[in-house]
């Protein structure tokens, strides 16, 4: 599957939602169970809320991880929004 | 090894207003009468919560023929579940949907018996399938995850093209075809049911081909129908690994059929912590691990993969819960499953009977 354009507007399919926060851990909650979010995962799929662009998406984690390489930032935020639009979690408005 | 239960199977109610001839359901339903209170159910989300389960499917009989449903669901959510709604549908009407949804509702599966109305009417034992139809149209106009399932068996499945078809059309994102798994009432009817080894062989490529077809459009589950595999289905991933089932009446159980198994004391919810259940009952750990198996699962390469089968299938067919799961190929036993099998591939279809619904 391609690449996500960088105007697009993603956000969780129907009965796909994250967890509760603060809990022991993050999980992204779906019909066939649930799929376990590691490191960043949390915070780039709480910012798909169909309203940011993948550009505004990607602008905001390299606001909130001043230390990592912006390059580094977006080419991970893009995989995992192709994982899970893949896996069908995930659509575009 | 310690195992954290990930879902609740809540059999709110045994009452259904279809009768369908492979109801799963026990051949001893609980009584109306007899039926958990609202207030029990919610205790019991809120220990699943703790416990760290995360998926609570709402099934019966037809849950739907509880009024406080939709209360249901919303202390399911409360307690931080994940809530399936399993549902045949009738019961539900576009006000009762919408409160379900603002109450918390994630996910519906909805039942067709087949794409046809007469047959789908003469499977359920009930006039459903008109209903049903309208109710896709309702649920497919709202914003929640929809699911078809189908009920496949030797007589409706030389129309699994069109079974597949008609589910494309309901606009649901998921078809789950499940040939049916002989417990409960199906048991009793399994020799009616069983697909031959010829329609069998077909449906598989012709899921397959669909599969194909729809991918990113209709994700397709297939459920085998265990008595022709070479080895046994990860009945519910292993005995209380994972899962746990409550009836009707309270009595908390690691899968849909283990009432069948002698000498099991199950216990209710009402009289002992959810967690001690889970964690310490005899009954739970009955079967859990390693240390119950027989030869030749105790040295088989895939005891850590199919955990021996199915229990609840060793008693009825072996008379052994303890047994290899007789469909297993290399189980003492696998004689009683290819008589079976002989039978079906070799004779006309049998009648069925019609199970009566408890009061």
């Amino acid at each position: 599957m391609s690449a996500p354009e960088r105007n697009s507007v993603p956000r969780l399919a129907p009965g796909c939602r994250l967890n509760a926060a603060g809990g022991p851990e993050d999980l992204l909650l779906i019909p066939e169970g649930a799929l376990r979010l590691k490191g960043p995962a949390r915070t780039i799929v709480e910012l798909c809320n169909g309203e940011r662009t993948l550009a505004d998406i990607v602008e905001e984690l390299q606001r909130h991880y001043p230390s990592a390489q912006p390059v580094r930032i977006e080419t991970e935020a893009v995989a995992l929004l192709a994982r899970l639009r893949e896996r069908g979690v995930l659509e575009y408005v | 090894m310690k195992h954290t239960p990930r879902a609740l199977i809540a059999e709110i109610t045994h009452r259904c207003p279809l009768h369908c001839v492979y109801c799963s359901n026990p051949l001893e339903m609980q009584r109306r009468s007899e039926e958990l209170s609202t207030s029990d159910w919610i205790s019991i989300f809120e220990q699943a919560g703790e416990m760290g389960i995360l998926q609570l499917h709402l099934t019966g009989g037809e849950p739907l023929s509880r009024s406080d449903l939709t209360e249901l669901v919303r202390a399911g959510r409360g307690g931080q579940l994940y809530l399936n709604l399993i549902t045949s549908g009738v019961g539900l009407d576009e006000r009762r949907l919408d409160e379900l949804i603002g109450a918390g509702l994630d996910h519906i599966q909805l039942s067709f018996q087949d794409s046809e109305e007469a047959p789908a009417n003469e499977f359920a034992g009930t006039r459903s399938h008109a209903l049903k139809l309208r109710l896709a149209k309702i649920i497919r106009e709202r914003r929640i995850a929809f699911t078809v399932n189908m009920v496949v068996h030797r007589r409706n499945l030389e129309r699994l093209k069109e079974m597949i078809g008609f589910a494309e059309q309901t606009g649901a994102q998921k078809l789950e075809i499940a040939n049916v798994q002989y417990y409960g009432w199906a048991f009793r009817n399994r020799e009616a049911l069983l697909p031959t080894r010829q329609q069998l062989e077909e449906s598989i490529e012709i899921v397959e081909a669909a599969r194909e077809r729809l991918k990113g459009r209709l994700r397709i589950d297939f459920v085998f129908p265990d008595y022709y595999s070479k080895y046994p289905k990860p009945c519910m991933n292993g005995w209380g690994h994972q899962q746990m089932l409550i009836d009707p009446a309270g009595r908390v159980l690691p899968c849909h059929a283990a009432m069948v198994i002698p000498g099991l004391d199950f216990p209710r919810a009402s009289e002992h912590p959810l967690r001690w259940i889970w964690e310490d009952s005899p009954a739970f750990n009955r079967f859990r691990d390693e240390t119950w198996m027989p030869e030749p699962c105790r040295s088989c390469d895939r005891r850590t993969r199919d955990f021996g089968g199915c229990r609840c299938q060793a008693f009825l067919l072996a008379g052994d819960a303890a047994t290899t799961d007789p469909v297993c190929t290399l189980a003492p036993t696998h004689g009683i499953v290819e008589e079976i099998l002989q039978r079906v591939n070799g004779s006309a279809q049998r009648e069925w009977v019609y199970r009566i619904d408890p009061a």
